[in-house]
């Protein structure tokens, strides 16, 4: 350990930029053991470990860097496996440059540890070695529904089946993952990882109904009277508009319905909407990770041209920098410092801003120069502004306490105003990230324990 | 237990002794006159009372002074027969007199006189004579044929009976009652003892010995009745092992039957020990126990202070036969000692096996001889002295007076070896269980569990404890190293699964005694551990031999199964006498009952069933059953067993889950465990390699690794509190328990200190409640245990003070660029949101005033004033981190701390230069110069984070910068000794004080100390010491390395040191002469207003500096790869750092202005009238507060509560150097012209030189003056500290001898000491010369005492011969050494040369072989150094005409052959391991 003044900081191997704009498969290879290794010896195992503090899961980060480094990786997979959900895929999908790596005591000075990619390394090559996530065989008796099975739902299901609870969990859509497996493009997530992991929560005995949307083929009520406890994680699926004119225009999609679409193709299933942005000249709206999908994901869809527009300069972009640089590397051109103001058949207006002085608080704010409007060109322009909660009919009539966004009111552990029910991930925050779902889902999971075993 | 009131005016004591005997014991007054001289000339050795005149007591033991007392006898009428004894006889009232005649009478002894004793009240001062209490002397004569057969005997049932009728009565005391000695004693000055007792001006009184004693307490509150010499001894030192030694004479209690006096009479003397009274009274009383009954005076002097026998392998086998016999029966009273002693018969004097006090001895022509603590208290002339020597560890001299012949050393040890067989008797009936092993951890069947999970959760060994301690421990052989402090809440007010042992906290020695180096001191310390009953001690015989021994107390499976064989009557090794019973310690609920139903089944076990090794085990643990903690049900039997006087049949096994570290073990031997089989820490190794294919012996392999880091953890544990032998820390108690209840502490630990009273039975169990069913019914799926949290920062365990959320709250700065008070805002609502973690949090503030306007509270500047950085060397942070924090608190006219690691030059006189420069153990870079640059000077006796412990400063730290300062080589790995080698006990401190006095008059001298119960006591001593400052440190002090359980587990929290030690100096009336400051964790303007309250009135901080430089808690200090740049001296890293002054300044003006406003709210304007005033705090209003007593810590005493002078000055005003000073100051200032003055010197002259050394300092730095120009010349014997810090171009010649400390941290100049008698057989130095040197040239024509040259780092020095330990820790400079060295020479020696003269070829045996090696100097690569050599031997023949060097220059061809160097094996490579410390 404590290597990282010998070794450098090395991100993951990324397939060529010809190759893989070719297909949807991943972008990036995982560590092997050597590299893992050589890689996790750089940490220095902090007295203070900002890293497992900062991650929303707490992942007890030092020491499965540590295992990994000693090549215990049986120990170093089940210490990250207690955690998280699913570590595989948030190794993955995770901006960890403003989590775990964020804070890593050494990012300021020598280069993080690539905690992320050895993550990944851990749980893939330990599935790759015969490890599988364990469940208890001993039930409790005790029964919870999930509504959703996106991360949160997912991590609900996991830590319920780990302690012996049965779960029935609902879909509404044919596959489960929900934005894991519908929002973010195969590039970046392998499908099968989402697959894997449902079917691992199946075969610990959890049915999986899809295609039944609550409140539609079942009411909720059913499921408050019929389980112990409801868990709803239905995220946050609604697109955000700019509120300009234009923006209903036929040629503007919402992120996620052109990202849907094209995973919905790629699956082979009934596509809701596809746009097609083959030979087109594209250009996304927002500075976020689902802007860098809808770019990357047009120019694997053969785009003649694709540009990123944001307001703010490229330090103060709130998606993952090696996103950027991905999309970057992959022929897309970003747009700073620029606001729209209306879209017509041509494309977008746009007026030029900078960022103000900073107030006293250290903040910048977005101020527009008056006299710098300008036009981009485009065929098809995509949205995306981020995500706020649907308020499907169920919830409507669930009587739970909503706030002024329509997000679900839940306490400091989950809870909802019903207490048979809890709610996390989306459903609860408006969009945020994976992770954060997932932590949601696991404290959701451990307070219903607590309940149970209070009631016992 | 509970109030520790009585705490407070406790005391311990250390001294000047010795002793004057005429060989043919002739009775003389001269004697008496000598013996009285001696005293007085050790007048700074003690202490003197506020009044001036007290004095902490002096006093003589005398050889009956016949003529003298028929003399009186025939005055009062009564012609004294034959046998005849005087009782001296301290009482209040006539009434205790009365009683005291009555069991004279009732023992067949008459009283025929008693006579008044006459004094002058006169010579005594206010105090003394407030409490003198009325004296008889009291005559009697037997009255039977039975009495005058058994006339000692009777006297000592008589004063026995009458001390026990009386034992409330504490004016009451008999000082002698004997027919052969009568001591004279009390509060009084030694100049004084003859004006006050007026039978000592008689010219009839003549005695043909003497032992006098001038003690030195550490309180201000003496006793009449302590003053010494005891009955039989008189004793300088510290009893370590005193709870220890009292617990096993009730032991051996058990089983003593005399030859002297029946049971019936014996049950009359019982108990052995007066329960009042000083390690030394207990040491006394057992003293002469033993020869009153019989026993053999060398038998009995050496039973309980033995030489270090066990891993001595150069001494004679039957001799060491003889110690191991000696072993079975006695433990060691261990500790420093020197012991004058006698039975009337024999005189003699010993030392410890450490070496730790000074005798020297002299003998003269008129056939008397003389031990004292120092050379030249008696002034004698040189050519009437025929021999003159001192006494090396573990050595004894005696003389017998009736055939009037001189005992040294040598002949003492072959009367003690061939009384008995003992080679003989041990091979009998000795038992090595190794014998009966073949192999270790080849079965590992007893580590193998099917839910070896389920038992670690419930023995709370988390994935932290196997990573961070049972791996470390498997791998390296050695306890994990960590850095930093200690942040978590003591375990009381943890609300996470603490061990139980946590409620124990390490103890230390500090001052009065010292603790020991386990590491290079190794020959001194065992674990060597017996099994079987305890013995009748008065009777040696052969079966009185029978035991198991082992040399470690560690068990593993083979050897536990070897001892319950021998208990098995099945099995062909049975023996009746080692029959063992298991107990379950297990148990369903009610703890407290299974504590009594364990007790119970034990009980009848060894009254109905003869068991003699009852083994406690806790295998059964299950779904069902919980655990007794261990610690609990060994503490609850070993207590009841001893009330129920059943203790010495048995020894104790536990066979445990609960203990896997240094720390845990160490509590179970403390109260009384013999083995531990820790089967789960093996169990815990096995599992984690589970996985990793190995193979048998590298899996075994590891297992002893364990093994034997819990072995060298406990030894390091014994000899922070100075103890060398495990059969001398077993029953020890050495630990406060810190929030048990009293009712647990009073049924299994009532021996061992305690405060804050808190958690019953009740708690415990309910805490057991929580981890049995997180255990076995709180399953996890992926990895079974807890994380942990205890050591770092885990989220969901333990509180870190230091977590990730305050540090980033340090770290973040609200506007960017700006530093701005309101930053800390954040740290401050997380700090006083934390919520019942410290003991501070506990208490609220309560004001008696209304609020005042901010505006009239004192500046910030006032209270800056009041502030200091925490000690922190530049070598253990960066120099850039160094000299961010001395500018920081220099521009706000605060104190910046050095730290003892040298400061450079260039920064003296600038903004950089730190106001307090630490002196500590390793006195690295203490040159003169950097003793006169400063306002403080500080004493550091114990560190927070490992008190009681050395440090080391890796080699990879020693950069070319960290060397030249430190005075040494880069790479080479520094050594700090636990012990200050000139302090081993309160009048050293005194000595090192006044030395740092004299080098920088200006300096006030501050003396750092840490936490820990009884540190009020420790605090008194340090003020009459002449300290003007003390600092109570706590135990989360930080450290750059230290043992991860020292830093966890020892010292206290400083909020009862602080409040122990302020009230204690009040108690004694001290508070006003010194300065209180604290430290450990301090973070807000609340914690300094709480501090404050607590009595401190300055305040330093450490860690919190740091992080403001931007460390991140890493605890990486010791590894040097500090990634931010703050603790590392790597160049790639440090310039890293990003550190700034301006936000030190920030944050120290947030704390100000925190603190102005929380006194405003108090209504106080300033700082300074808040001190002291802990009425104004009060514990808050809160369910859980209400379970502790927090009485001791809020107790607010009568008295000033700040310091009321600016200095607290040395009663010895040291005017001979302020004339001499005065006579070569014009040189020092115009020094073209060399000047030499003559002078004589006595031993009152102390630190010759340093005066004069300071004044050339100040002005010329550490480059001092041109060679030789101030030349002393000087005759007589000097006083100790001779030419301490000695400058550049001073030179002393000496025409005489020195006592000790001679060129201690000298750095320049010349120091040549011709003793009359010359060479290896005389002595011409005292101990521990040269401490610390840095430079210069010593010459001795004849030898020193112990640790010659400890850490000398550049001084070249000649001498004839040393004690043990000489060249211990040295890095630099060169010793010749023509004669014989004691043992241990060059432990810890990782630079410097030495040239050993061994004509005898007796060196190599000699040497610590660990780190150097020693070669022959006649070959032809050596040709440099044997011109050298011969160079230096002629320049020291020159000034000293030795003639053992004329010779060997005489013969340089021949006697070159007989010369080894020795130097470090490798200064670059060390087999230290220089990356880590230890």
């Amino acid at each position: 350990m404590l290597n990282f003044t010998k070794m450098d900081r090395n991100n993951p191997s990324k397939r060529g930029v010809m190759d893989r704009i070719k297909d949807f498969k991943e972008v990036y290879n995982v560590f092997d053991k050597n590299k893992a290794s050589e890689q996790a010896e750089r940490c220095i195992g902090c007295g203070d470990p900002y890293c497992h503090t900062k991650c929303p899961l707490h992942n007890i980060i030092p020491a499965w860097l540590k295992q990994t480094a000693e090549n215990d990786l049986e120990l170093a997979f089940n210490i990250s496996n207690e955690t998280s959900p699913f570590p595989e895929i948030l190794g993955r999908i995770c901006p960890q440059e403003v989590l775990c790596e964020g804070d890593c005591s050494l990012n300021d000075t020598h280069g993080a540890i690539t905690i992320g990619a050895i993550e990944t390394h851990i749980s893939e090559t330990g599935f790759d070695n015969g490890l599988v996530p364990k469940f208890s065989k001993n039930k409790i008796g005790k029964k919870v529904a999930v509504v959703g099975s996106g991360p949160a739902g997912i991590s609900a299901a996991t830590f319920l089946l780990r302690a012996g609870v049965d779960v029935d969990m609902f879909e509404r859509a044919p596959r489960g993952g929900g934005l894991l497996t519908y929002g973010i493009p195969g590039f970046k997530l392998d499908k099968h990882r989402v697959e894997r992991r449902i079917d691992w929560l199946k075969e610990a005995g959890m049915n999986f109904f899809a295609n039944c949307e609550i409140g539609k083929d079942k009411s909720f009520d059913e499921l408050v009277s019929n389980y112990d406890s409801v868990f709803i994680g239905i995220g946050a699926t609604k697109g955000k508009y700019p509120n300009i004119s234009g923006e209903s225009n036929s040629n503007v999609y919402l992120a996620m319905q052109f990202l849907t679409g094209i995973q919905e193709r790629n699956f082979g299933e009934k596509i809701s909407t596809l746009v097609n942005v083959k030979d087109k000249n594209v250009v996304v709206i927002g500075g976020g990770d689902t802007a860098m999908d809808c770019v990357r994901t047009s120019v694997r869809e053969g785009a003649n041209s694709v540009k990123c527009l944001y307001r703010r300069d490229e330090a103060n972009m709130p998606g993952s920098k090696k996103e950027v640089q991905n999309a970057k590397e992959e022929g897309v051109e970003f747009v700073f410092n620029v606001s729209p103001l209306s879209i017509d058949s041509n494309g977008v207006n746009l007026v030029k801003t900078e960022m103000s002085q900073p107030d006293e608080s250290g903040r910048c704010s977005v101020v527009e120069v008056s006299g710098s409007e300008f036009i981009e060109n485009a065929d098809i322009v995509i949205l995306a502004l981020g995500f706020e909660q649907e308020l499907p009919d169920f919830l409507k009539k669930a009587n739970l306490e909503l706030d002024k966004w329509n997000g679900i009111k839940v306490d400091a552990v989950s809870k909802t105003s019903n207490p048979k029910v809890y709610a996390g991930g989306d459903s609860v925050r408006g969009a945020d990230l994976a992770v954060r779902a997932a932590a949601d889902g696991k404290l959701a999971a451990q307070t219903m324990l607590m309940e149970f075993s209070k009631n016992k | 237990m509970g109030c520790n009131l009585d705490k407070l005016t406790s005391f311990k004591d250390n001294c000047g002794f010795g002793l004057v005997a005429h060989l043919k014991n002739k009775a003389t007054h001269q004697n008496l006159e000598d013996a009285i001289t001696s005293l007085e000339r050790m007048m700074h050795r003690g202490a003197v009372a506020a009044d001036g005149k007290s004095g902490d007591g002096s006093g003589l033991l005398l050889s009956m002074p016949d003529r003298f007392m028929r003399k009186v006898a025939l005055e009062n009428g009564v012609d004294l027969p034959n046998l005849y004894a005087v009782a001296f006889v301290f009482a209040k009232d006539d009434a205790q007199f009365d009683i005291f005649r009555h069991y004279c009478e009732k023992n067949d002894l008459r009283v025929v006189l008693n006579r008044e004793v006459p004094i002058d009240t006169n010579a005594l001062g206010k105090q003394a004579l407030s409490i003198l209490p009325k004296m008889l002397q009291i005559f009697v004569v037997p009255s039977s044929i039975v009495s005058s057969k058994r006339f000692d005997a009777m006297m000592y049932l008589a004063r026995k009976e009458a001390e026990h009728h009386l034992k409330d009565a504490e004016d009451f005391y008999v000082p002698t009652f004997s027919s052969k000695v009568i001591a004279y004693k009390g509060l009084v000055m030694p100049t004084t003892i003859k004006q006050f007792y007026l039978d000592l001006n008689d010219e009839d009184f003549a005695i043909s010995f003497a032992l006098f004693h001038q003690r030195f307490s550490t309180n201000t509150l003496p006793k009449w009745r302590l003053a010494q010499p005891f009955r039989g001894i008189a004793h300088n030192g510290e009893i370590n092992s005193i709870e220890a030694n009292r617990f096993n004479v009730e032991v051996k209690t058990e089983t003593i039957k005399s030859e002297v006096f029946t049971d019936e009479e014996l049950a009359r003397i019982f108990p052995i020990l007066q329960n009042v009274g000083s390690d030394s009274t207990s040491l006394d009383n057992m003293f002469e126990f033993l020869i009153v009954n019989g026993m053999d005076f060398f038998k009995a002097a050496r039973a309980m202070v033995p030489a270090p026998w066990q891993n001595s392998p150069y001494m004679d086998s039957e001799l060491r036969a003889y110690y191991e016999y000696s072993a079975i029966r006695f433990e060691a009273w261990d500790g420093p000692a020197a012991v004058s002693l006698t039975d009337g018969r024999y005189i003699g004097c010993l030392i410890d096996r450490n070496g730790l006090r000074p005798s020297k001895y002299f003998i003269t022509k008129d056939e008397r001889l003389f031990i004292t603590s120092e050379y030249g208290t008696v002034l004698i002339e040189d050519d009437q002295i025929i021999d003159r020597g001192r006494l090396q560890s573990g050595e004894m001299i005696a003389m017998d007076l009736k055939h009037g012949k001189i005992l040294k050393n040598t002949d003492i040890n072959n009367y003690l070896k061939s009384t008995q067989n003992y080679e003989k008797w041990l091979s009998k009936n000795v038992k090595y269980l190794l014998e009966f092993v073949d192999q270790t951890f080849v079965n590992l069947d007893d580590y193998k569990f099917e839910n070896v999970s389920k038992r670690q959760k419930y023995a709370n060994i988390t994935y932290e404890t196997i990573d961070q301690m049972i791996i470390p421990m498997a791998t390296d052989g050695k306890e994990p190293t960590g850095s930093m402090g200690d942040d978590t809440p003591l375990a009381c007010f943890s609300s996470k699964q603490r061990n139980f042992t946590d409620y124990f906290r390490q103890k230390f020695a500090q001052v009065t005694n010292p603790p020991i180096d386990p590491y290079r001191e190794k020959i001194v310390m065992s674990l060597n551990t017996g099994i079987g009953n305890t013995y009748n001690i008065l009777e040696e015989s052969e079966v009185n031999s029978r035991r198991i021994k082992l040399v470690s107390p560690i068990l593993m499976q083979e050897k536990y199964e070897a001892i319950l064989s021998f208990g098995d009557s099945n099995h062909a090794r049975y023996d009746a006498y080692f029959k063992n019973q298991t107990f379950s310690t297990t148990f369903k609920s009610n703890l407290e009952k299974a504590l009594e139903d364990l007790y119970a089944k034990v009980k009848d076990a060894v009254v109905n069933n003869g068991v003699k090794v009852i083994v406690l085990d806790d295998r059964a643990v299950s779904s069902e059953f919980k655990i007794i903690p261990i610690a609990m049900a060994v503490g609850y039997v070993n207590n009841h067993l001893k009330i129920d006087s059943l203790r010495s049949k048995v020894s104790i096994i536990a066979v445990t889950s609960e203990i896997y570290d240094p720390h845990s073990s160490a509590v179970l031997f403390a109260f009384g465990t013999s083995l531990i089989y820790p089967y789960m820490l093996f169990a815990s190794i096995v599992s984690y390699n589970e996985r990793k294919n190995l193979s048998q012996y590298e899996l075994q392999h590891k297992l002893k690794n364990s093994a034997k880091a819990l072995g060298a953890g406990i030894l390091k544990i014994m000899s922070k509190m100075g103890i060398s032998t495990m059969a001398s820390y077993r029953n020890s108690s050495l630990f406060d328990i810190v929030g048990l209840s009293d009712d647990i502490c009073k049924a299994c630990f009532p021996h061992a200190s305690n405060d804050l009273s808190g958690l019953t039975f009740a708690d415990i169990e309910a805490k057991i409640d929580t981890i049995h069913h997180q255990a076995f019914f709180d399953d996890k799926t992926m990895f079974p245990l807890e994380m942990g949290g205890f050591y770092k920062y885990t989220d969901g365990g333990e509180y870190h003070d230091y977590g990730p959320a305050i540090t980033k709250a340090m770290h973040d700065k609200n506007a960017v660029g700006n530093e701005n008070v309101s930053d800390f805002n954040e740290l401050k609502k997380l700090i006083e949101g934390r919520d019942k973690k410290f003991i501070r949090d506990f208490f609220e503030l309560k004001s008696d005033k209304k609020a005042i306007a901010i505006a009239d509270v004192e500046p910030k500047e006032e209270i800056f004033k009041r502030f200091a950085s925490a000690a922190m060397s530049c070598g253990s942070i960066s120099i850039e981190a160094h000299e961010a924090i001395a500018v920081a608190m220099n521009t706000i006219g605060a104190q910046s701390n050095c730290g003892e690691g040298g400061e450079d030059a260039a920064r003296f006189n600038t903004l950089k230069n730190s106001k307090i420069k630490q002196v500590a153990s390793g006195r690295f870079g203490v040159t003169p110069a950097y003793l006169v640059n400063c306002e403080e000077l500080q004493i550091k006796l114990a560190q927070g984070a490992k008190p009681g412990e050395g440090g080391q400063l890796p080699g990879s730290k020693v950069t070319g910068m960290i060397a030249k300062l430190r005075h040494t080589t880069p790479g080479v790995t520094l050594i700090s000794p636990p012990p200050h080698h000139d302090i081993y006990s309160i009048e050293d401190l005194a000595q090192l004080i006044f030395d740092l006095k004299q080098i920088n008059p200006k300096a006030t001298v501050a003396v750092k100390l840490v936490s820990s119960i009884g540190v009020g006591t420790i605090a008194a001593g340090v003020a009459k010491a002449y300290a003007d400052k003390i600092i109570i440190s706590g135990s989360d002090g930080g450290t750059g390395a230290a043992p991860l359980t020292s830093i966890k587990h020892t010292g206290n929290p400083w909020e009862m040191g602080l409040s122990e030690a302020h009230n204690a100096l009040k108690a004694n009336h001290l508070r006003g002469m010194v300065h209180l400051q604290t430290d450990g964790g301090l973070k807000t303007g609340l914690d300094v207003i709480k501090a404050a309250m607590l009595g401190a009135e300055s305040y330093a901080f450490g860690t919190s500096a740091l992080t403001l430089l931007g460390c991140k808690i890493l605890r990486i200090c010791h590894t040097n790869k500090c990634s931010v740049g703050v603790a590392t001296q790597d160049e790639d890293l440090r310039a890293k750092f990003t550190g700034s002054v301006e936000r030190l300044i920030a944050y120290f003006n947030f704390l100000a202005e925190d603190t102005r406003e929380i006194l405003a709210s108090l209504g106080y304007s300033k700082l300074e009238d808040i001190v002291g005033r802990s009425d104004l705090l009060s514990v808050i209003d809160d369910e859980f507060a209400k379970k502790f007593d927090f009485q001791n810590i809020l107790r607010r005493l009568d008295g000033v509560d700040t310091c009321q002078v600016s200095r607290n000055e040395p009663y010895d005003k040291n005017e001979q150097s302020h004339d001499l000073v005065q006579q070569v100051l014009s040189t020092i200032e115009n020094p073209t012209k060399p000047v030499e003055i003559f002078s004589t010197i006595t031993n009152l002259n102390r630190s010759f030189g340093t005066l004069t050394s300071g004044e050339i300092a100040r002005r010329y730095g550490d480059a001092g003056l041109p060679e030789g120009t101030i030349t002393f010349n000087l005759k007589g014997v000097s006083g100790q500290s001779f030419g301490a810090f000695l400058s550049k171009g001073i030179t002393l010649n000496l025409d005489g001898v020195a006592n000790d400390y001679v060129g201690k941290g000298m750095n320049g100049g010349k120091i040549v000491i011709k003793p009359h008698l010359q060479g290896s057989e005389y002595t011409g130095g005292g101990n521990t010369c040269l401490y610390g040197a840095t430079g210069g040239k010593l010459y001795v024509r004849a030898s020193v005492g112990e640790r010659f040259a400890v850490r000398n780092s550049g001084c070249v020095a000649v001498v004839e011969g040393t004690g043990d330990s000489a060249c211990e820790y040295m890095t630099g400079g060169i010793v010749v050494i023509l004669g014989k060295t004691g043992i241990n020479f060059g432990a810890g020696m990782t630079g410097g040369l030495a040239f050993i003269y061994d004509k005898n070829r007796e060196f190599i045996d000699h040497m610590n072989q660990e780190l150097i090696e020693a070669l022959r100097i006649d070959t032809d690569d050596t040709e440099l150094e044997r011109i050298y050599l011969q160079k230096t031997l002629k320049d020291y023949v020159n000034e000293t005409e030795s003639e053992q060097a004329k010779m060997i220059l005489e013969n340089f061809r021949a006697e070159i052959r007989n010369f080894w160097m020795v130097k470090p094996k490798d200064m670059k490579v060390l087999p230290l391991n220089p990356d880590q410390g230890d």
